[in-house]
């Protein structure tokens, strides 16, 4: 269960950038797995020249924050008005080159990010010995959605952000600046994604495919919470965390089909998600 | 979207575009060696063409995004790979009619669960089920799929039983054999699209809440074209596992499912031959690009940069670009049939009012009733116990201050939101909750406040939306038969032109029409139902003052025989125009009489005055 | 390709269309000076004047392209010297003093198979029949493998199987037109059970992680079948987690809790990667013995030795053998010439097969599959890095000694690639399977 509870708040973290982007720009960002595998990267060099790994978060968080604005303006901008299968693909076409990029810049093989030396070791948990950056990423999971959501429920910007989200076509024609806000979304939805991939660097292995499975688990995440909710990104991942960690302790070949399908049942029963907001499509 | 291949006009030239492909296949093996291209590529790439007919009509036609596919190849793949290497079947054409049936079959539940949302949801969800079929094949299924090794050893196909018995040994044979299922699986697609069947399709990937309105089950038609293109994507994927005598696990990757959407964007999605044509390009990309000296694993980067720079050219594939380009050609060509066509002046046919604005009050039946009809949204009533009658024939006026709750009114009586208290009667019947489709089939239609047209078909294919569901029911798989065939449906839609005066411009695209033009057909498209009781919100709303006498003047022309319910808030045509008024004022009904009486009630005055709009009584 | 067509064409029915266009198709019917029953695949079709044609595959995108890198980087080299006549074809008596092999340049191309079997068998179609591969071969894992052998059967072009692991790749699945050189399964566990018994003892609990495939199941159960009958370790079980697993704290979990004195970890390539990684994480290895039955190509250099010091297991060659096998230090300081980094083993993989294929083709004199295919079947024994290597005709099975290592710890490191020492080398004839697992060869 508490192991259930440390992989769904990486999830949580994984999966929110995704629904900020979605909910905000109605974008579903197919490259989101590689902007993470970028953060992991951007984290490893910082890590490299440096050996702080507070420096490594920083420097996943910032860089990304960079690229998205690059590729917002560089990019989605072209998109905005166009089909949303559009933008699937074209976000599609930039997670290769990304990740191709990371390979050619960084070869194939796996890189590591140690955990920081004030989470290395092991606690005693009376049941079991659990590791202790494992147990800190509760903590640092928890600090950054607070942080997240004070910027996206305590200030102008999360307030149009919500807006958008609730009704795109009433915040245009508010007149407010929406290029400007876009570009402010997408470029913090990939530093979530780039912090993501700092933060889970030193329990996975840093390599240019490691955002892969990411992007799928993600969807389930937030078609399971609702897309486009905080709560929802934030129980959705938890939800995943605890099937994903239960079935495999029972039958581990069907963890995944599990989540699945527990992703079906949800549509059935609830068909926008737990935390969504009714009659959006 | 890109103009379908097959126009009704052209539909007369027959078999052409498949005798142009039989020729360009059979021409093919000649020209491969000058290509340096070999059988084997040939065969690959008919093979995703064949998968991606399925997908065309699936996404290009109805506009159903999947990114699953790979489920339906996958499962039609190893189950026609199984039975031929177990062998239950040493027949071929046994083996791949059962992986198409299979497929089809899981088409029916992927389809019905996924479905259930639309847009990108429906991307998602079909993506997490394509991935479900991977792990179930990886793992659980691995005694039956081979797991990650896939089923090696499918035998090469023999065709047809006994003496008939045709075997195809060497990959110039499976070319053939390709080509001909693929010719006929193209042959299919069009038909398919050519039909009544396919033009609902193309209705529902425009506006499918519209088709839904005018009487279409989407629903049904949506999990039909699902399973049509799950039914390719079986049939492709055994077709796989024979051309190379190897059934791949990656069938069910999601690799597999992204690169049939790559090739159909990058071909042209909704040209039918787009997905053949985004599998030539891909796949030779793929081939030259590797073979590229010293570049090694830069190809794929190299790729995406080609494939983001083409999506981003290209809106619509190589295939629409050519379109483009060729209209481009035929319009320089012909000049004066360019775009300048769409502000001329629609002909005005001076319909004068049959019925003096003062008639008698109706007496005929009651058609439609409400009883205490409430609609509560959280802690806010928006319509508060409101009971009315409507007679035949009438012309009724609901009227009111905004936030009265006239649209959720009227949205409850044509059954697009559901009420949360009370009853609506049609002839008796109660009709709560029905939904618009069965509420239009039963003859409530209802035209909309914002234009719910079709866009990017012609007034023709608009009105033949309605017309299809007023003669053939809320669903009818009419695949085969040629959509501009049914001399009944052709009237109806002459009809339904003529009674909004369309009738020269049915062969422009809607989104070209001038904006009162878009009007008369948005309630062309509900009057083409031939209704019992219309349904007009708002018909002049956005009008300038002249185009509004016209609507007045039209509505009183098509008034004969219909029962109409109008929300308006221009009062010159309120008045003009109704039999009687009933007025809302926060949710409830305050007054119901005729127009005169209206004026000089002293409630709807207070009412209107106490939201500052009385010179809208003036 | 060519001959195969018209064989086909004059023994069985073929559909009627096809058989008339392919008889007037110029590029189909390839006029031969060669009598019929002497054409078989790609000969004499792909025996050019100065020249003959290999194809080659090896992921070089995706997550096991840095060991497609070094697989495809053994074939450049043994291929270099080969054409040239250096390297290790100076050391062999039939190359000794040639270039190229019976006198013609070996030419290739190499496509990326993303680990992937459909583009790998896409793709060596496209070779064979479009390149007239002689012969193709490459690969990393055990799908694309046993998918190459049974594109290799149907063609009947020879194919020199890369990296592959599995059982079932010389076993049920065996073929007469393809010859694997790494150790099986089998054969890794059967020569790493004494070694243990040596290092780490007898009478020991052990648990395994099994990532849920074919190749997991039979190292697990080759493995235990092993260090149960021979050292009497008692198994408590296993954790079967799926392929490509991320996150293995479920996992490991129940592994930290289950009293075990020995960790076998069955995970592969990114999956023994992660897997170390986190158990090291959750203190496994600080008390248990790791034991990983197939160490990755470079797993010693992703975890480095705070991890994979003192884990025991099996690879198919180390480069530490150069400095006791003369031919050894030939490859592996070649190798380093080259390409700056001392080679791993997919690159021995790629060498050998090459180098032992030139041998039996040269004591064939001819490229003609069917008498490759006996000369390499006759079991000639040919020195190698290895030390004496030949192929088992019953299930095309190369005997070759099978190096145990151990990972060393950051002070044993002599330099930046010496990650493991060799503790044992046991003999081919040891290891090998008697009942040849399953292995029912078809006739070519």
């Amino acid at each position: 269960m508490f192991n259930g509870l440390t992989l769904g708040a990486l999830l949580v973290l994984v999966a929110m950038g995704l629904t900020i982007i979605f909910g905000a720009l109605g974008v579903v960002n197919f490259a989101h797995g590689a902007l993470y595998a970028l953060g992991a990267y951007a984290g490893l060099v910082a890590y490299e020249y440096t050996g702080s790994f507070a420096a490594a978060m920083a420097a996943g968080a910032a860089f990304l924050l960079a690229v998205g604005i690059v590729i917002e303006r560089g990019l989605i901008r072209l998109y905005y008005e166009r089909p949303a299968e559009d933008q699937i693909l074209a976000t599609f076409g930039v997670a290769i080159v990304l990740v191709e990029g990371l390979r050619a810049i960084f070869g194939g093989l796996a890189r590591n990010i140690p955990a920081p030396s004030w989470a290395a070791g092991i606690v005693n948990l009376r049941v079991t010995l659990y590791p202790t950056y494992r147990i800190d990423v509760l903590a640092i999971v928890g600090v950054s959605l607070v942080a997240l959501y004070f910027i996206l429920y305590r200030t102008r910007l999360g307030l149009i952000v919500r807006a958008g989200i609730e009704d795109q076509l009433m915040v245009n024609i508010l007149g407010i600046n929406v290029t400007r806000t876009f570009l402010t979304v997408f470029g913090l939805g990939a530093m979530a994604a780039g912090f993501a991939g700092v933060i889970n660097a030193p329990i996975v292995t840093v390599s240019p495919d490691m955002g892969a499975d990411v992007l799928v688990q993600s969807f389930v995440v937030i078609v399971i919470g609702g897309v486009g909710s905080f709560w929802g990104a934030v129980v959705g991942g938890l939800i995943a965390g605890e099937i994903l960690s239960l079935v495999a302790m029972i039958e581990p070949a069907y963890s995944q089909v599990a989540l699945f399908a527990t992703m079906a049942l949800v549509l059935i029963l609830r068909p926008q998600g737990l935390f969504g907001v009714e009659g959006r499509q | 979207m890109t103009a379908p291949v097959a126009r009704p006009a052209r539909l007369a030239a027959g078999f052409l575009p498949e005798v142009a492909l039989v020729a360009v296949l059979l021409a093919l093996p000649f020209a491969l060696p000058y290509f340096g291209g070999t059988f084997d590529l040939a065969n690959r790439i008919l093979d995703w063409g064949l998968f991606g007919l399925g997908f065309d009509l699936l996404f290009g036609f109805t506009g159903l995004l999947s990114f699953g596919q790979a489920a339906f190849f996958g499962a039609g793949g190893f189950v026609a790979s199984y039975l031929l290497i177990a062998p239950v079947t040493d027949n071929a054409v046994v083996a791949l009619a059962a992986g198409t049936v299979a497929a089809a079959a899981f088409g029916v539940v992927v389809g019905y669960l996924s479905l259930r949302r639309a847009g990108i949801y429906f991307a998602m969800l079909t993506l997490a089920f394509g991935e479900m079929f991977f792990f179930l094949d990886i793992s659980p299924l691995a005694r039956w799929t081979g797991g990650e090794n896939g089923l090696a050893g499918v035998p090469e196909p023999s065709l047809g039983f006994g003496i008939f018995r045709i075997d195809i040994t060497d990959p110039s044979g499976v070319y053939w054999l390709l080509v001909v299922i693929f010719v006929v699986g193209f042959w299919l697609a069009r038909r398919i699209i050519g039909s009544p069947f396919g033009a609902v399709l193309r209705a529902i990937r425009e506006n499918a809440a519209r088709a839904a309105a005018v009487g279409h089950d989407v629903p049904k038609y949506k999990l039909t074209v699902f399973v049509i293109a799950a039914a390719y994507a079986g049939l492709a994927g055994g077709l796989l596992g024979l051309l190379q005598g190897y059934m791949p696990p990656d069938a069910f990757y999601l690799d597999t499912s992204g690169q049939l959407v790559v090739q159909t964007v990058i071909g042209g999605a909704g040209t039918l031959v787009g997905p053949l044509i985004g599998a030539v390009v891909w796949l030779d990309l793929y081939t030259v690009l590797q073979n590229f000296a010293g570049i090694g694993a830069l190809w794929k980067m190299i790729l995406g940069i080609i494939f983001v720079l083409l999506v981003t050219v290209f809106r619509h594939g190589l295939c629409g670009a050519a379109v483009v380009l060729w209209r481009r050609l035929m319009a320089q060509s012909l000049p004066e049939s360019g775009p300048a066509v769409a502000t001329v002046e629609p002909p005005r046919v001076a319909a004068e009012p049959r019925r003096s604005s003062r008639r008698p009050p109706p007496a005929g039946p009651v058609v439609l009733a409400t009883r205490n009809l409430t609609k509560r949204y959280g802690g806010l009533t928006a319509v508060d116990d409101v009971s009315f009658e409507l007679r035949q024939g009438e012309i009724r006026a609901v009227i009111g201050p905004n936030g009265a709750g006239k649209s959720t009114f009227f949205n409850m009586l044509a059954n697009v939101i559901p009420p949360s208290a009370g009853v609506i009667e049609f002839k008796g019947d109660d009709i709560t909750g029905l939904g618009a489709t069965l509420v239009c089939q039963r003859g409530i239609s209802k035209s909309f406040q914002i234009n719910q047209i079709f866009p990017s078909l012609t007034v023709r294919d608009n009105l033949r939306i309605p017309v299809l569901a007023r003669a053939h029911g809320k669903f009818h798989p009419a695949m085969l038969r040629a959509v501009n065939r049914d001399a009944t449906v052709n009237a109806g839609i002459e009809a339904a032109a003529a009674s909004v005066q369309l009738v020269e411009r049915l062969d422009t695209p809607a989104a070209e029409l001038a904006y009162g033009e878009k009007r008369r057909l948005e309630i062309g498209l509900a009057l083409a139902t031939r209704p019992q009781v219309l349904l007009l919100d708002e018909p002049t709303a956005g009008m300038s003052p002249v185009e509004r006498v016209d609507t007045v003047r039209l509505l009183k022309s098509i008034a004969a025989g219909v029962t109409i319910v109008i929300v308006e808030h221009d009062m010159d045509v309120v008045f003009g125009l109704a039999d009687r008024i009933t007025v809302l004022f926060n949710g409830r009904k305050i007054a119901e009489d005729a127009p005169d009486a209206i004026q000089a009630n002293p409630d709807v005055r207070a009412a209107y005055l106490g939201s500052q709009t009385a010179h809208e009584l003036a | 390709m060519a001959q195969r067509t018209k064989n086909s064409v004059s023994r069985r029915r073929v559909l009627q269309g096809a058989a008339a266009a392919a008889g007037t198709l110029p590029f189909i019917h390839v006029p031969g000076s060669f009598a019929a029953e002497e054409a078989i695949g790609n000969f004499p079709a792909g025996v050019k004047a100065h020249s003959i044609f290999v194809g080659v595959t090896a992921p070089l995108t995706g997550p096991y392209s840095a060991d497609g890198e070094d697989h495809l980087k053994g074939y450049q080299l043994a291929i270099e010297h080969l054409n040239e006549g250096t390297g290790l074809a100076e050391h062999i008596p039939t190359l000794k003093g040639k270039k190229g092999v019976l006198g013609k340049k070996i030419e290739y191309k190499y496509g990326d198979t993303q680990t992937q079997p459909n583009p790998a068998v896409q793709i060596q179609t496209g070779f064979i029949t479009q390149d007239k591969a002689i012969m193709i071969t490459g690969s990393l894992n055990s799908a694309v493998a046993i998918a190459l052998e049974k594109l290799a059967q149907r063609y009947k072009v020879l194919n020199m199987v890369g990296c592959s692991g599995a059982n079932e790749t010389t076993g049920v699945d065996c073929q007469r037109y393809a010859f694997r050189s790494q150790p099986s399964a089998y054969m890794a566990a059967k020569a790493l059970a004494p070694v243990l018994g040596k290092e780490i003892g007898k009478n020991k609990k052990s648990i395994y992680l099994v990532p849920d495939y074919a190749y997991g199941h039979s190292v697990e159960k080759s493995t235990g079948e092993f260090t149960e009958k021979k050292l009497g370790w008692k198994s408590l079980g296993s954790q079967v987690c799926p392929l490509g697993t991320t996150d293995y704290s479920s996992y490991l979990l129940n592994i930290a809790n289950s009293g075990a004195d020995v960790f076998v970890n069955v995970a592969f390539g990114a999956d023994a990667v992660a897997s170390c990684k986190q158990a090291k994480q959750f203190g496994i290895l600080d008390k248990m013995k790791m034991v990983v039955p197939n160490i990755s190509a470079f797993q010693g250099k992703e975890l480095g030795p705070e991890i994979m010091g003192g884990v025991y297991g099996t690879m198919d060659f180390w480069w530490t053998l150069a400095e006791t096998n003369p031919l050894a230090k030939v490859f592996v300081d070649t190798f380093n010439a080259r390409f700056k980094y001392r080679p791993s083993w997919p690159a021995h993989v790629g060498y050998s097969q090459m180098m032992v294929w030139a041998d039996a083709v040269t004591r064939a004199k001819t490229f003609n599959p069917l008498k490759v295919i006996a000369e390499l079947e006759a079991g000639h024994k040919l020195q190698m890095p290895l030390g004496e290597v030949w192929y088992r005709k019953e299930d095309h099975q190369q005997v070759r000694a099978v190096p145990v290592v151990v990972g060393k710890t950051k002070a044993e490191m002599r330099n930046e690639d010496d990650f493991f020492k060799i503790v044992g080398l046991t003999p081919g004839p040891e290891v090998m399977p008697p009942d040849f697992l399953g292995c029912k060869m078809p006739s070519a």
